[in-house]
């Protein structure tokens, strides 16, 4: 009863988008050591970008969504970049002050957005604060697994294997994987490290959207709030393949996923806790992630793993 | 002296301000009044997109006014209004926008027929659907003079409001809280929308009418939704059917696994109905994945007015749904009442957009608060106050019977039953199908066939 | 025709709420580098201990059997509104006791987050808190005694008992900013002294401080300790000013609002802070008296505000990380003693 039907296909489902959204982060902080707040916005404008297409333009095409979306974030993805990260990382700027300023980014973009919503609103009286769900017309839809289901396997399966590809067997993945490991070595062996850097946020912002286009096939009213809901979840992800290995993100993605769809049903039916309380447990398995394996790596919390008992002086 | 040399070299810093740190802060400082400059060209930007002005504040009750060079000088009166124009609530806000021009138009064009020399002006400020801010466009309004105050929207807000304008004297009609821990007599809040008590018994009724006897109550896990969920067990039980409530959380990106939940309670409860307690949002994205689920699209749905009118249940998955479930639901309505055909017909026409929830509520409000400031003679808070009681007695308006109850909320209150039919320009549309009347529901029509 | 004095209260009275909190989070992340997302969480403790003990108590010391009529039930709340203002002795007694209970839980929240906080490294801290924010909302929602999603409202304000209204607001007024002059003073004492050098240590190179003997989880529990319990008495304050609390006003966007003040008004600086919280505040209030003026418009202004805030911190961290006003050296007497013996050095 708990393993029914419905709750194992919504894990499914749930771990395509938790795969989309989370491998790019890690990919990215991976290369570039950004922890990057606008992530969330990246998730938001790919959805945002099919719907004006669908509420403006009539269009509800999702092949030419994803692609508009992939260009449409990607090319944002790189902008802060450029702009942003690249500015503050060369003069020295501290971690924690490049994550401030991709928090400035995140609210801008936040905002942004919502004056768009505004301004379509005005020119089309249509409702963009919370936008149905779109049936896409070249996904094939009727009898058997949802829209959302065979559009996410297809968005997944794309990224997972382009992924490995790109990385593995191509120079460029080869390169990315160089400047992530030691990037002024990368530099000095002849490596365009800028060119790299950018490329990656390119690819990882645009699955992101990509990922975005797909949750308008899913959900019933998507609001420009999505991706902030979403977005320690998918930190979350992330951080169980500390914030370094893919592969272990994949495996985080469908964890989660199942924490959140099954895990939920199981306190619901045999503790009788209420389904209200999922973000509670969503957020307990984070810290409970965070705690047990906190991350390595600067910034990590690697001073302090060797300490037993308190020692030094104050 | 070799020390005082060190002691030099090692730390410059002490005390001076290097020249780069002055140009630095200069740049700093030049950059953050081109941002303020920006600010400005923003709202400029924004006030020439922006087409139709609403008429604009003035201080209130003072002849010193901008307009009007008239022979015999009007008297203005400035109502303030605070509305969800951004935020959680902001759809429903833009449209009660325009549903606020149309009041005090239609406002003033009835006083002067009345023969009285006076003009309202609206000074609408945005609360962003958040508590703070709330507050701080109600002490604006008081700090501007001005004694009568239209909305806020939510609960939440107007519990923030309340030891404000009890202790200032200003009155605050909203045209939507519900809470029931708001139902407080003597004191400044009034409230021109009747409690949910009174729906929940027209929803318990309905679904009882209907043939089932054993729903699943899935609600909103805040007041409205809880408050609601209570009156409906109680009033379902005695009518002599059984409730369970499933809480579910607000403001979550999905629901899918929550529907999920809610379908394998309904299939190992066996209940034979679905009530459903929400919003427009999360109301939408519930129905979309409940379409998804054999089970669920096996019992018969209920839901209260919340959902109503929002654009995303016209959606292709939740017009059909509702077909097959015969999906009915309840909202606050005086049916066929010509007053709100009237206002919904003049929105359409002049704005384009079918009038939302609380439309009519929020109109009376005006009109109210209008009339009151009249009839009180002074423009004095207590005065005002008490004139209010006494012109709601007599007032009719879309939303019906305005009169309120000695806890200051609207006393009568009559509900319509409605339906999802294709049809409509988006293929789909809603369509009040029936009405509450002494106890039993009267359909007025079949709409699933 | 405007109130400008209503309007001077007002603001200064939002204004001493959010200098207190701002000056708990420069402690804490510009000074001690500890990047605190999570302040909306010890902010709403201190509001949420505040609103619990006033509601309760004044029930419960007048008699009213409150497992009958809890203070989250209409007919406590009625009763609230009436027993609230009787007493002055009970109103400020339990003020006093709020503002103290506050600090201590908010800070030993603080204290006790400390350790998975240095456990997961200063890079994650930011989402360690913010999470657990999430969660303590969440669990405030849920939670039926403190009303759950209804909140609590009604909270008997500290001069209830005053019958004049513009009194009461002054007087009001006077508390903020009596509590936001011992929060300066006791921050600034704790900025200028070799501890605070020592957070500055930790938070320009936290291996180098570790490295010279400086125990660093113990520091930054201290420092947690001290911000949380500051944003408590903030919490407490804001309580007692909206007379209502509930779970959704504490959010992370609170958090972020804070940073934008100190990021404006430049880290490490605290008169930074409070010129940061000034303006932020300030431009706020103007705000909602030239909108109306504004008529129907396309863009909101309020999101204007905000783009503009984003656009403030991006801008400000990349062109001058110190904000408008720079980082003092740190004034102990020995900076004293050696700045007069090289001759009035400061300039």
């Amino acid at each position: 009863m708990v393993l029914e039907y419905q709750v194992m296909i919504n894990t499914v489902q749930y771990a395509f988008f938790y795969l989309v959204f989370s491998i790019p982060l890690t990919l990215s902080y991976r290369t570039t050591k950004v922890i990057n707040f606008a992530h969330a916005n990246l998730i938001t404008y790919g959805a945002y970008t099919a719907i004006f297409l669908h509420g403006v333009a009539g269009l509800n095409i999702m092949s030419l969504a994803t692609v508009v979306a992939f260009l449409v974030t990607g090319s944002i993805a790189v902008l802060n970049n450029v702009l942003v990260f690249t500015p503050l990382q060369r003069k020295g700027s501290p971690p924690s002050i490049v994550m401030i300023a991709s928090m400035g980014l995140w609210i801008v973009y936040k905002y942004l957005l919502y004056i768009a919503t505004d301004i379509a609103n005005y020119y089309t009286s249509r409702n963009f604060m919370s936008y149905g769900r779109i049936t896409y017309l070249d996904i094939p839809r009727g009898v058997g697994p949802s829209q959302a289901l065979v559009a996410g396997l297809a968005i997944a399966l794309i990224t997972v294997v382009s992924l490995y590809v790109l990385l593995e067997r191509t120079k460029i993945g080869r390169a990315m994987r160089a400047v992530a490991d030691n990037p002024l070595l990368a530099e000095i062996s002849g490596i365009p490290r800028t060119l790299v850097v950018n490329l990656t946020w390119f690819v990882c912002g645009g699955i992101v959207g990509a990922g975005g286009v797909v949750w308008t096939s899913f959900s019933g009213a998507t609001t420009p709030e999505v991706g902030d809901s979403m977005i320690l979840q998918v930190f979350t992800v992330s951080f169980v393949g500390g914030l370094i290995s893919l592969l272990r993100t994949g495996v985080g993605a469908v964890l989660i996923a199942a924490v959140e769809n099954v895990g939920i049903a199981l306190l619901n039916t045999y503790f009788g806790v209420p389904v209200s309380f999922k973000p509670f447990l969503t957020f307990t398995t984070l810290l409970a992630i965070l705690i047990a394996f906190p991350p390595l790596g600067a910034g990590g919390g690697l001073p302090y793993r060797f300490l037993r008992r308190g020692r030094g002086s104050d | 002296m070799l020390t005082e040399k060190l002691i030099k070299v090692s730390m410059p810093a002490i005390g001076r301000v290097s020249n780069t740190m002055v140009a630095r802060n200069t740049m700093a400082l030049a950059l953050v009044a081109v941002l303020v400059l920006g600010l400005a060209a923003g709202y400029g930007l924004a006030v020439a997109t922006g087409s139709g002005r609403v008429t604009t504040a003035t201080v209130g009750g003072s002849v010193a006014t901008v307009t009007v060079t008239s022979a015999p000088t009007k008297k203005v009166f400035s109502i303030g209004v605070t509305l969800p124009l951004s935020g959680e609530l902001s759809s429903i806000g833009k449209i009660w926008e325009k549903v606020v021009q149309l009041a005090f138009e239609d406002l003033n064009r009835e006083v002067q027929a009345y023969g009285f020399n006076v003009e309202f002006r609206a000074v609408v400020l945005d609360d962003g659907t958040s508590e703070e801010k709330a507050l701080q466009n109600v002490q604006s309004f008081a700090q501007q003079g001005i004694k009568v105050v239209i909305g806020p929207a939510t609960s939440a807000q107007v519990k923030v409001v309340k030891s404000y304008v009890d202790s200032n004297k200003i009155v605050i009609i909203s045209p939507s809280s519900t809470a029931p821990t708001l139902a407080i007599p003597n004191d400044f809040i009034f409230r021109t929308v009747g409690s949910d008590a009174g729906q929940a018994k027209v929803l318990a009724t309905l679904a009882f009418q209907e043939g089932v006897r054993k729903v699943v109550v899935f609600h909103r896990n805040d007041e409205y939704g809880k408050a609601f969920a209570d009156f409906f067990e109680r009033y379902f039980k005695e009518l002599g059917g059984t409730a369970i409530k499933i809480p579910y959380q607000t403001g979550l990106p999905d629901y899918a696994s929550e529907v999920a939940a809610l379908a394998s309670r309904v299939q190992s409860e066996g209940a034979d109905a679905v009530v459903l307690i929400a919003f427009d949002t999360d109301g939408a994205n519930i129905l979309s994945h409940a379409a998804e689920s054999p089970v669920l699209s096996g019992v018969r749905w209920f839901i209260s007015e919340g959902p109503h009118s929002a654009e995303e249940l016209l959606s292709q998955a939740i017009g059909q749904f509702a077909s097959k479930v015969r999906l009915l639901g309840t909202r606050p309505l005086f049916i066929a009442n010509p007053l709100y055909e009237d206002l919904k017909k003049r929105m359409v026409q002049r704005f384009g957009v079918e009038p939302s929830v609380f439309c009519e509520n929020l109109y009376d409000a005006v009109k109210l608060a209008g009339w009151a400031i009249l009839r009180a003679g002074t423009y004095d808070g207590e005065a005002i106050r008490a004139a209010l009681v006494e012109v709601a007695k007599t007032y009719y308006g879309p939303s019906g019977w305005t009169m309120f109850d000695p806890q200051g909320d609207k006393a009568q209150q009559d509900y319509g039953i409605w339906a999802i039919v294709p049809g409509g320009p988006k293929g789909y549309q809603f369509k009040d199908v029936g009405l509450y009347e002494r106890g039993t529901v009267i359909f007025l029509e079949q709409p699933y066939q | 025709m405007i109130d400008v004095v209503g309007f001077v209260i007002s603001w200064l009275t939002i204004f001493g709420i959010y200098s207190i909190l701002s000056l708990s989070l420069n402690l804490e992340s510009g000074t001690a580098g500890v990047t605190n997302f999570g302040k909306v969480v010890f902010y709403g403790a201190g509001a949420y201990i505040a609103a619990t003990l006033t509601t309760y108590l004044t029930l419960i010391l007048n008699g009213v059997d409150v497992t009958e009529t809890p203070p989250y039930d209409v007919r406590g709340i009625v009763l609230l509104g009436e027993l609230g203002s009787r007493n002055p002795l009970m109103s400020l007694g339990l003020l006093v006791l709020s503002l103290v209970v506050a600090f201590v839980i908010a800070g030993a929240l603080g204290y006790l987050l400390s350790y998975p906080i240095i456990r997961v490294g200063p890079a994650f801290v930011g989402f360690t808190l913010l999470s657990f924010g999430e969660l303590m909302r969440v669990f405030l929602q849920h939670y039926e005694p403190v009303g759950g999603n209804k909140g609590l409202m009604a909270i008997p304000t500290p001069f209830g008992w005053v019958a004049e209204s513009r009194v009461r607001e002054v007087a009001y007024l006077g508390l903020v900013m009596g509590v936001l002059a011992t929060t300066y003073v006791v921050i600034h004492r704790l900025v200028n002294s070799p501890l605070g050098r020592t957070l500055r240590a930790v938070r320009d190179d936290e291996v180098a401080a570790l490295c010279l003997g400086k125990h660093v989880p113990k520091i930054k529990a201290k420092v947690l300790f001290v911000g949380s319990g500051f944003a408590g008495v903030a919490g407490v304050l804001l309580a007692y000013y909206l007379t209502s609390v509930n779970p959704n006003m504490f959010v992370p966007a609170v958090t972020f609002n804070v940073w934008a003040m100190i990021i404006l008004g430049g880290c490490g600086n605290l008169k930074g802070s409070l010129v940061g919280a000034a303006v932020v505040t300030f431009v706020d209030r103007v705000l909602t008296f030239v909108t109306p003026y504004l008529g129907v418009t396309v863009i909101s202004p309020d999101y204007l505000r905000w783009v503009i805030v984003g656009l403030l911190i991006v801008v400000v961290l990349i062109v001058n990380p110190r904000g408008l006003l720079p980082e003092e050296p740190i004034k102990t007497p020995a900076l004293e003693v050696v700045s007069e013996e090289l001759g009035g050095g400061s300039g």
